[in-house]
Parts: structure tokens; C-alpha cells; sequence
């Protein structure tokens, strides 16, 4: 086990949003996690990462067999996790080349996709599709055992959904590094084909199935709010 | 330091270390110019103690470099020192002032008069590394004949617990002048007082300042631009607060007294942002060193 997050209970701004999330990756597997807008998606990826905006009120979470409930977001990253954001802040004056060089775990980082991007301030006026790019080259350079994506799929063509699919499974799936996706529309999932699917519904894990074209097909279907009567729950 | 045998006046404490005279440049410390030059009296205004005087009278072909230096305790210097450049002549000029040691306790007052003769032109680049306890208080006034440019940047990387510093620009006809200050406040007080006249027609200038305050400093800052013809001038100062027992105070002040002249500021204050720092922490970067990355990036903006 890679990764194991135990009934975990969130707060943010006084406000519970995770409400006993249990989740489960193995080393080298690739999962997903949908949901509807504010269901808790992003929040669940910045507790594993360790963003002290929020509150952990109860639950465990172990990586690579030590727990790191409490641990410093940096500690977490040398431990081997890795999240690329969904919207992440521009670090002005600070080219990404400059961050690079600061965070990288890796002499060998050869990525022709982010070579525009070396000499320009960190995601200051970056297209949804250069932070994209940005992002994975922040994530390689980490040399991570689990990379979560936050919404990777969201503001992307499909061509170019592809692309980024293709880098993902040559440099981090073919290399044995576990993946979360988190996804709202599940456009990612027929490309990276998860092994479960997960589906977080107002702070909880209401479904995990294993096939992600059933889970994308009730959804389309009935909507989210109707996953709870699903009868594919798999709990 | 690197490269010492190229520093064209080095002085540690009070005693003149080296004096490196090359072709174009008279280098002398300031007490023997004002017994050698009765001209110079006019700018010095009294007998200096101390000091240097350097006169570029013909188009050099180096960089001059200067470098002022506390190397022992409880060392008070109190520096006067002239520059003058000819006509049309180009100059670049590196000017270090330093402790050697962090906690010497040192005073390092220095006034100076600095003079840009008709099409003239001086690309200054003012450095200070101070020791935690170091008293500083400089005071430099340049004088920009017609036609002639100034390109001034000072930075100071190592600060004192004390910084006092003092810049007015006096632009003549058709000058132009492009003041950067990077003030880093580490424990430290400091004043910083900056103030360009746009004297002679169509002179223009620029200041921009920036200051970042960590570990419990105190920054204020008041620049003024103040027209008297016709000119252009725009002040653009940046605070970048990184704990919260620092305080900055930016006081922006355009005078116009012509109005044919167009002067122009904008001023802000911030803080570091969480957002951004839990993003590079993310990244691996420990709280400490994705601060420091922060204000290098803001340190470099516009640069």
C-alpha cells in the first residue's frame, strides 16, 4: 500500500468538508476520483499534500508505510507525493526555469513540451494549457512515487487532452508512479483507463468501481445527485 | 572581494588601503583634492576628513570601482566624497561599502557630491553588506548637467540595524535619470529619503523603489519628484512585508510647480501571499526557502 488515507474528517473556514473519506493506492496504480463541483475533491489532494489552511479533525493519513497526518507539506513532497494544481498562482519574477533548478530531484529532465516555458515567470500569463504543461514539468522534476492531478482535463482540447495523457502514462505509469485523477467531467479517464474509479459526493466516497465507462455512464445519466441510489455502489 | 588589484580606491577603516590611478582618472583621498584642487572646495563645502575624489577626465576604458570598508570595532567613519565626470565622457562605477565581519558595531556616515558635466553619462551601481549592528547614513547628491544620463541602482543586500539613506538627483536640461532602490530590512530601521528635481527643460526621470520588511523592521520611505519646468518623472514604489511585526510606510510626493510637466506614482504595499506559499512548499521547498524565492521574484520584477 502507497497510499492510505482512513476516515478522514475536514474542516475548512469552520465548515466540515470532509466528512470519513477512506482511500486506498497501491503502488503503481492509477485511480480516479469525480465529483461534482464542491463535493470535496480539492480539498481531499490539498490534506494528503499537507496545506495547513485546513483542519484535520479525525482520521489518519499513512504514505510509503509512515504516517504523515501532521507532517509538513515539503516533508510530504521529499517522501515522494506530488500534486499538480488545478489553478496554480503565478510566482512572479521567479522563471519557471529558476523554480526548476530550486525543486528539482533530477539532472536528467529532458521535456521539449515546456521549452517556451523556461524563460517566462512561473504561470504569470500562462494559457490553461501552459500551467498544464508547467505543472507536469514541476511534477517530473520531483522524481514522485504518486502524483495526484487536480482537474488536468479541465480547459483542455481533446487533442490536446491526449497529449498530455500520453505524457503522463510514458513518464510517470510506464515508470511504475502510482496516479490519482481527480476529475469533474472524466474527460482523462479513457485515456489513462483507472483501475478504480472513486466518487466523492458532498464530503464522501459514495461509489469505487472498478469500471470507470459504468461509473461515467450513470453519471451521465442520472447526475451526481443521483449516485447515491446507484446500484453500482461497490461499498 | 574580487579582483582587488582593480579597486581604484579602497579604503578599510579609516586608513586608504590602495589607490589604483589609471589613464583618464585623477583618484586621490578627498583631504589631499582639497588642498591640490581649490575648485574642488566648492562642492565639498568644508575640509572632508576623509574620503575620495575621483575626477574622470578623459573617456575611460574600465569600470571604476570604489570600495569602503569597517574591518575593525566600534569604527566611526565619516566619509566626504567627489565625483566628477567631464563632458561626454561615459562611465560605469561599482561602489561597495562593507563590513568585513557581522558584528563590529561600525558608524559609516559618508556625504558626497556627484557631477555629470554636459552629456555625460554614469551607470552607478551602489552596493552596501552590512553587519547586524552597523550603523549607516549616506547622503549623495548628483548633479546632472545638460544632456547627461544616470542610470543608479542600490542594493543592499546585508543590511544594518540601521539605514539612513539620503539620494537627491538634480536634472538639467534634457537629462535624464533611472533610480532603482532594493532596500531588504532584516531587523533593521531604516529611512530612506529620495528626491529628484526636474530642473532644466525637458528633464526627465524615474524612481522606482522597492522594500521588503522581515524579522521585525521598520521601513519608511518618502520619494519625491518635484517639477519646476518642463519635464516628465514617474515614482513607482513596492512593499513587500513578509512577517508581522515588520512595517513599511511609503510616502509618495509629486510636486508640480510648471504646468507644462506631466509627473505620475503609483505605490503599493503586500504581503506574501499563502496561496503562493503553500504552492512552493508543495513543490519541496521548506517555509524559509520558498519565502526567500518569493521576495527574490519580487526583488527582480520590472527589473
Amino acid at each position: 500500500m502507497l497510499l492510505e488515507v482512513k476516515n478522514l474528517k475536514v474542516k475548512g473556514n469552520g465548515k466540515e468538508i470532509l466528512k470519513g473519506v477512506d482511500l486506498k493506492i497501491n503502488s503503481g496504480e492509477v485511480q480516479a476520483f469525480l465529483g461534482p463541483n464542491a463535493s470535496g475533491k480539492s480539498t481531499l489532494v490539498q490534506v494528503i499534500l499537507g496545506n495547513p489552511k485546513y483542519k484535520v479533525i479525525k482520521g489518519k493519513i499513512f504514505f510509503a508505510g509512515k504516517e504523515i497526518t501532521k507532517l509538513l507539506p515539503e516533508k510530504r513532497v521529499k517522501l515522494g507525493l506530488a500534486l499538480a494544481w488545478q489553478t496554480p498562482p503565478a510566482v512572479k519574477g521567479v522563471k519557471l526555469s529558476q523554480l526548476l533548478e530550486k525543486i528539482s530531484q533530477r539532472k536528467d529532465l529532458q521535456f521539449e513540451e515546456g521549452k517556451g516555458l523556461l524563460e517566462r515567470e512561473t504561470n504569470v500569463d500562462f494559457s490553461g494549457g501552459e500551467k498544464k504543461i508547467s505543472e507536469l514539468l514541476q511534477i517530473l522534476a520531483l522524481k514522485p512515487k504518486l502524483v495526484i492531478f487536480d482537474e488536468i482535463d479541465s480547459g483542455l482540447d481533446l487533442k490536446k487532452l491526449e497529449k498530455v495523457s500520453k505524457i503522463i502514462k510514458k513518464e510517470l505509469v510506464a515508470k511504475g508512479v502510482s496516479v490519482l485523477l481527480i476529475t469533474h467531467s472524466g474527460a482523462i479517464l479513457q485515456f489513462l483507463k483507472p483501475k478504480i474509479t472513486n466518487v466523492m459526493v458532498d464530503g464522501r466516497v459514495i461509489c469505487k468501481e472498478k469500471d470507470f465507462r459504468k461509473v461515467l455512464k450513470t453519471i451521465k445519466k442520472y447526475g451526481y445527485e443521483k449516485c447515491k441510489k446507484c446500484k453500482l455502489l461497490a461499498n | 572581494m574580487k579582483n582587488v588589484k582593480n579597486v581604484n580606491y579602497w579604503q578599510i577603516d579609516h586608513r586608504v588601503k590602495q589607490i589604483f590611478e589609471r589613464k583618464g582618472a585623477v583618484i586621490l583621498p578627498s583631504p589631499t583634492a582639497w588642498e591640490k584642487f581649490k575648485w574642488s572646495r566648492a562642492y565639498f563645502e568644508r575640509k572632508p576628513k576623509e574620503g575620495y575624489f575621483v575626477w574622470i577626465k578623459k573617456q575611460v576604458d574600465f569600470p571604476l570601482t570604489t570600495c569602503i570598508t569597517i574591518a575593525s570595532p566600534k569604527i566611526s567613519q565619516d566619509l566626504t566624497n567627489l565625483l566628477v565626470i567631464e563632458k561626454g565622457i561615459t562611465v560605469k562605477a561599482d561602489v561597495i561599502c562593507n563590513a568585513a565581519k557581522n558584528n563590529l558595531c561600525g558608524t559609516h556616515k559618508a556625504r558626497g557630491k556627484l557631477l555629470l558635466k554636459d552629456n555625460a553619462s554614469l551607470e552607478y551601481n551602489h552596493l552596501h553588506r552590512w553587519g547586524k549592528k552597523d550603523f549607516v547614513s549616506p547622503d549623495y547628491e548628483f548633479i546632472l548637467g545638460e544632456n547627461s544620463r544616470l542610470v543608479y541602482t542600490y542594493k543592499n543586500l546585508f543590511p544594518p540595524e540601521s539605514l539612513q539613506l539620503k539620494t537627491t538627483i538634480r536634472g538639467g536640461k534634457n537629462s535624464s535619470s533611472n533610480l532603482n532602490f532594493i532596500i531588504n530590512g532584516l531587523n533593521s530601521r531604516i529611512e530612506v529619503k529620495d528626491t529628484l528635481f526636474l530642473e532644466g527643460k525637458n528633464s526627465q526621470g524615474t524612481i522606482k523603489l522597492k522594500l521588503v520588511g522581515r524579522k521585525n523592521s521598520q521601513l519608511m520611505a518618502k520619494s519625491s519628484i518635484i517639477a519646476k519646468t518642463l519635464g516628465r518623472g514617474h515614482l513607482d514604489c513596492r512593499g513587500l512585508l513578509v512577517d508581522k511585526n515588520s512595517t513599511i510606510s511609503l510616502i509618495p510626493e509629486l510636486i508640480c510647480q510648471s504646468k507644462d510637466a506631466q509627473i505620475t506614482h503609483e505605490a503599493s504595499i503586500g504581503k506574501i501571499s499563502e496561496e503562493e506559499l503553500n504552492y512552493l512548499r508543495q513543490r519541496g521547498l521548506s517555509e524559509e526557502e520558498a519565502i526567500n524565492l518569493i521576495v527574490t521574484g519580487f526583488l527582480e520584477l520590472g527589473e
